[in-house]
C-alpha cells in the first residue's frame, strides 16, 4: 500500500518532455532546411558600394579576391589556373549554386575578368560581383 | 498496475539528448550571410561578333580610373544621366564596359552601379589593354 502511493509520486517528480522535445524538434528542422551550404571564402575584403546591389539567394561560390590579386577560395589561397579544378568539385556537387566574386574595391580587373572567365568555363551559369548594400556593413 | 503504465512509455532522454546536439550543431553551423552582388555577363565567343556589339554602347574605364562613355571623358558619377538618355532614345540597348586589366575593380563596380541606376541592366564586362 504504501509503495503504490510511492510511485506516482516518484513519476511526478520529473517534468513531462514531450512539449519540450516537440520545440526542440521543430527547432532543428527549422536549422537543417535553412542550413546554407556557403564556401566561405576565408578573407576580408572591402566591397566598393553600390545601391541597387541584390541579393544573391544562390550564390554560395563566394571567390574573394584581395588587393594584391591573391585569390582566395573555401578558406584557402588558390592560383587562377587551379580555381577550375576546385570550381569544377563545388558545381558537380551542388549544380544550381551560382558564384560571387568578392573582389575588394582596390583589385584589378583584370584578375577579375580572368576569374569570371573560370567560373563561367566550369559551366556555372551566373557570376555576380560582390557589391555591400549603401549603409550596410 | 501504475508500474506496468510507466514502463508502456520509451525512454525519451537518451533520444533528447541526441536531438539536443543536433540542434546545436546545426545552429552552430548555421550561416545567415547573404552576399549582395551585381549581374555581369561576360562576352561570348559567337554572339558578340554580329548583332550584339551593335545595340551596346561602350564605356571604357581606365586605370587611372577615368571613364569614357562613347569615347568622351565624363565624370564617374554622370555616367547615370549619360545611360538614362541612351535609354530613353533606345530602350533594349546594353552597355559594353571595357575595362583596363590596370583598372582598380571598384570603379567598375561603381560603374556597373550607375549604369542599373541609370536603367539598364545588360550589362557586359570586358576586359582590354
Amino acid at each position: 500500500m504504501l509503495s503504490r502511493r510511492h510511485v506516482p509520486e516518484s513519476e511526478d517528480h520529473g517534468i513531462d518532455l514531450a512539449p519540450m522535445l516537440d520545440f526542440v524538434l521543430n527547432l532543428l528542422i527549422f536549422f537543417i532546411i535553412t542550413t546554407s551550404f556557403v564556401k566561405d571564402p576565408g578573407v576580408s575584403v572591402t566591397r566598393e558600394q553600390a545601391l541597387t546591389a541584390e541579393h544573391r539567394d544562390s550564390g554560395n561560390l563566394l571567390v574573394a579576391i584581395r588587393e594584391n590579386g591573391e585569390i582566395w577560395m573555401d578558406r584557402k589561397q588558390v592560383q587562377v589556373h587551379e580555381l577550375r579544378n576546385v570550381l569544377e568539385k563545388m558545381h558537380i556537387e551542388r549544380p544550381e549554386d551560382t558564384a560571387v566574386i568578392v573582389a575588394d574595391k582596390a583589385a584589378k580587373s583584370g584578375v577579375v575578368a580572368d576569374v569570371m572567365d573560370e567560373i563561367l568555363r566550369v559551366g556555372i551559369r551566373e557570376v555576380s560581383i560582390a557589391a555591400a548594400p549603401e549603409g550596410g556593413r | 498496475m501504475s508500474e506496468s503504465e510507466g514502463s508502456h512509455g520509451i525512454d525519451l532522454a537518451p533520444m533528447l539528448d541526441f536531438v539536443l546536439n543536433l540542434l546545436i550543431f546545426f545552429i552552430i553551423t548555421a550561416v545567415f550571410v547573404k552576399e549582395s552582388g551585381l549581374l555581369v555577363n561576360r562576352p561570348g565567343g559567337a554572339v558578340t561578333a554580329g548583332g550584339n556589339d551593335a545595340s551596346s554602347v561602350s564605356l571604357q574605364i581606365l586605370a587611372s580610373g577615368e571613364v569614357l562613355f562613347e569615347d568622351r571623358v565624363i565624370d564617374i558619377r554622370a555616367i547615370r544621366a549619360n545611360v538614362e538618355r541612351i535609354h530613353a532614345v533606345s530602350p533594349t540597348k546594353g552597355v559594353m564596359i571595357i575595362a583596363e586589366r590596370e583598372a582598380p575593380s571598384g570603379y567598375v563596380v561603381q560603374a556597373i552601379d550607375q549604369i542599373h541606376l541609370g536603367g539598364v541592366y545588360n550589362i557586359t564586362f570586358a576586359t582590354g589593354q
